[in-house]
């Protein structure tokens, strides 16, 4: 309950209490008035009623006459006359019928008519004692008057009363929602500076501190957001050519090398140059160094038009193009080019053509290809190239057997999509510092038959190649959603969507009917994996589905990152839970780097993972790097608590 | 039943000896009357103490005869002139300690001493009656043998009692006892205004 609600109810309820206290002794302090009144009409009546009767020197009929024609003026409950001995002489009684006011309040309030008492004599002689009590009648009418605009009048000032304290709690209370707006967006890790200090001293201590507080975690962001841009440029950067460097590919590469690459294959060109020693003693380091400057313009404008080209130099002289989904034809057609532009720059820097001069290697990779086979594979093509006239040379992938051809693949995703055969299974990821389970990640598998099933590198890749990739997403987020009561084994899941399902127009306005009506019943906390290649774009779409997903609670992780953005501005906007990169990502990142990424993520509460890690060796090497949270294979031979 | 009457005669005897060792005014207010009044004041209380010790086993009559010589004895002032106010109802100790008062004050102090010699308050009334003689209002202190005998009037003015038809001289109005009032309805400690009046007075032991 919030401190608003608390103080509310409270100086609500001691405002009703002090009301209903004053109402209560308000009309008791009436209610004893009109007895006491009552009391004193009977007195003033039994005093001169008695000296009238004394005038009737003992004769009881002369009192009697008197004594009704006072008791029929109305006003009196009973008049009685008692001798000495206190046996009755004459007695009038009347029974009220209180019909001028309800019966719960005859019922509530007790109204005692007292009874006043004077003596009677005639002459020197005793006659008795005369008994009169007033007729409550007229005070319980003029007691429910009374109640009633009482209870009138007290409700209209306890309405105002509550209307005015709301007023004034809420001018009170205004500067502490700012506070609370603040603190609530710090633990969101949202950082903002609160301009309008309040008056109160206790709050505006409070949201100095905070402001303080949020400048540092500021500063602290800003200055590793500097240092890690300062240590990409150093890291990822040729210092002459200005391209991208071996590091950076290599990097790059576990996102076009796996089962749910964009890409089934493409091409990697690896561009050296022959006779550079020959070339530095002939024209000199300067002009070589101009020469790798012009020929890496070269590269650049050759891939311009590429979509997800990398153009890195990975050696002194030797240039590798990555150009993932592109032919082998278009391929040695590019490389053509490229050799025919080098040969006119070399030209051009009067230099020998036979003496330097440009290889070519083209090696045709598949997306289930490692890294070091690419590599290897790429050499391979660049040596033979070496040894041909024209200087290109052209590799081509082994061509794996598959058991089953393109359409059938086809078929059996169609039709898995088409009955629901698809379960999730899941593997932990684990925080190695304390050994607990940070969330679980969710795979599918495909289901053939009760006993055996196709896993997701298995059936990932055919589906890719049909074009059935994001049918397959689309299937299971609906599966996810309409039935996650069938996940209870975790408290935290996390689902990673790739690039191409979240770009697909209708993808959008799927998810967010599928929010609307079950993520209330979500049976578990769930993690939305982005890509970081696509987050970091900050386009219309991706803040779509960012604006999506908060409204829903449901938090965002990153995966593949490999920090190669401009600015790390978008970490601050985005605020995901955590970053997964590879483990080689972090293993190859310098101290310096890797201590300006932990100085942006920590001010801003971001969890670093590492994934792909398969062996206890790297997980040392990651411990000793900072990196606590891993995910791979390493986590099933791991003792949790 | 033998052992029960022993029991109350016992009570009875235990009531009536502790009663007897109690003075009418007690020692502290007769020191406070003492320091207001001076010394004569006292002397005043110590001889109406002996007076009321002396008639304290005899007769009602007896006892009405001591203590209506005994204030009789005090000077008649107007309540104008003692207490500055038209009509004040003073207490015993007031009355005897600044040894005047008017007619109220002398019923007052006589029926508060009869009732200390056990004389039985419902045979006194304070009865009011006009002086055809002075042609004024004024009281009396009336005591009946029984509620129907005629009452004998112990008056200030005419200093002896007299049965109240010797009185030609008084026409008796209203008949009034506080106490008997009091009785009547115990809930209320309201009977009559004076009465009441008088009776906080006494309560404060307003001197």
């Amino acid at each position: 309950m919030t401190l608003y609600k608390q103080t509310a109810l409270l100086l609500s309820l001691f405002l009703l209490i002090i009301l209903t206290t004053v109402l209560v002794l308000n009309f008791q302090s009436v209610n004893r008035g009109v007895e006491e009144r009552l009391y004193e009409d009977a007195k003033n009546t039994a005093t001169s009623l008695s000296l009238s009767l004394g005038g009737a020197n003992g004769d009881l009929s002369m009192m009697s006459t008197m004594i009704n024609a006072n008791f029929d003026s109305g006003n009196y409950r009973k008049i009685a006359l008692v001798d000495v001995e206190n046996n009755p002489l004459y007695e009038r009684v009347t029974e009220s019928d209180l019909v001028v006011v309800p019966k719960w309040f005859t019922k509530l309030v007790a109204l005692r008519a007292p009874v006043a008492f004077a003596n009677v004599s005639a002459g020197w002689s005793q006659v008795g004692i005369l008994h009169i009590q007033s007729d409550s009648t007229y005070a319980y009418k003029q007691l429910y008057s009374i109640l009633m605009d009482l209870l009138i009048s007290f409700a209209i000032i306890a309405a105002l009363s509550l209307a005015v304290l709301n007023l004034l709690l809420h001018a009170i209370l205004r500067p502490l929602k700012e506070v609370q707006k603040q603190a609530t967006a710090i633990t969101k890790n949202e950082f903002i500076i609160q301009e309008n200090i309040p008056y109160t001293k206790e709050l505006s201590d409070v949201v100095l501190g905070m402001n303080n507080m949020v400048s540092k975690v500021k500063a602290m962001f800003d200055k590793g957001n500097e240092e890690l841009k300062a240590h990409k440029e150093l890291e990822y950067t040729d210092e002459d050519t200005q391209l991208r460097n071996r590091k950076y590919l290599i990097d790059r590469l576990p996102a076009y090398l796996k089962v749910d690459a964009s890409y089934e294959g493409g091409v990697n060109m690896i561009v050296a140059f022959n006779g550079i020693n020959e070339a530095n003693e002939r024209i000199g380091h300067q002009q070589v160094d101009k020469l790798f400057v012009a020929i890496a313009e070269i590269f650049r404008k050759s891939t311009r038009d590429i979509n997800e080209s990398i153009v890195a130099r990975i050696n002194g002289t030797e240039f590798s193009i990555f150009l993932p989904g592109y032919s082998e034809s278009d391929a040695i057609k590019l490389a053509k080019s490229i050799q025919k532009s080098c040969f006119n720059a070399i030209d051009s820097a009067g230099l020998n053509q036979h003496e330097t001069f440009v290889c070519i290697g083209i090696y045709e990779y598949n997306h289930k290809n490692s890294i070091s086979e690419l590599f290897s594979r790429s050499d391979n093509a660049l040596a033979q190239a070496k040894f041909n006239n024209e200087h290109i040379h052209l590799e081509k992938t082994d061509t794996a057997v598959e058991v089953m051809g393109k359409v059938a693949w086809k078929q059996l995703i169609n039709k898995a999509i088409e009955k629901s055969r698809f379960s999730f299974v899941s593997w932990a990821v684990v925080d190695i510092k304390n050994m607990k389970t940070v969330h679980h990640v969710l795979s599918i598998n495909l289901i053939l038959d009760k006993n055996s099933s196709y896993g997701y590198a298995q059936f990932m890749a055919p589906a890719i190649r049909s074009g059935l990739s994001c049918d397959i997403y689309k299937k299971i987020v609906t599966m996810l959603f309409n039935d996650s009561v069938s996940l209870l084994g975790a408290s935290t899941y996390s689902l990673r969507l790739p690039q191409e399902y979240l770009q697909k127009q209708e993808t959008y306005h799927e998810i967010s009917e599928l929010l609307r009506a079950n993520a209330s019943m979500l049976a578990f906390k769930l993690i939305i994996e982005l890509p970081d290649r696509l987050v970091r774009q900050d386009s219309k779409n991706i803040r779509e589905y960012i604006e999506l997903f908060r409204r829903y609670s449901i938090d965002i992780g990153i995966f593949e990152f490999i920090g190669e953005s401009e600015d790390y501005q978008y970490l601050k906007e985005l605020r995901p839970s955590y970053i997964k990169a590879q483990s080689s990502y972090f293993l190859t990142q310098s101290d310096q780097s890797i201590s300006s990424l932990r100085l942006i993520t920590d001010s801003i509460g971001i969890s670093l993972i590492a994934v792909g890690v398969s062996d206890m060796e790297t997980l040392e090497m990651l411990r000793e790097k900072g990196i606590s949270i891993v995910q791979g294979k390493i986590t099933e031979t791991l003792e949790l608590d | 039943m033998f052992k029960l009457k022993v029991l109350l005669i016992l009570s009875l005897l235990f009531t009536n000896i502790t009663h007897a060792d109690e003075p009418y005014v007690e020692d502290s207010l007769l020191e406070k009357i003492s320091n207001k009044y001076k010394i004569y004041a006292k002397k005043r209380f110590e001889l109406l103490q002996e007076t009321l010790d002396n008639v304290r086993y005899k007769s009602d009559l007896e006892k009405l005869e001591a203590v209506n010589d005994f204030f009789n004895e005090v000077r008649y002032s107007s309540d104008i002139k003692v207490y500055g106010k038209s009509d004040y109802w003073a207490t015993p100790w007031e009355f005897l300690g600044k040894d005047r008062g008017d007619c109220e004050d002398y019923v007052i102090s006589k029926y508060f001493a009869l009732k200390y010699l056990e004389v039985d308050y419902k045979k006194l009334f304070f009865t009011y009656v006009r002086s055809t003689k002075f042609k004024e209002p004024h009281m009396v202190l009336t005591y009946f043998e029984t509620p129907k005998s005629e009452p004998l009037v112990l008056d200030n003015y005419n200093r002896k009692i007299f049965p109240a038809s010797q009185r030609k001289d008084l026409t008796p109005i209203y008949n009034f006892n506080g106490d008997i009032l009091d009785e009547a309805d115990k809930k209320n400690e309201k009977s009559h205004k004076k009465w009441d009046e008088l009776k906080l007075n006494m309560q404060r032991k307003k001197i």
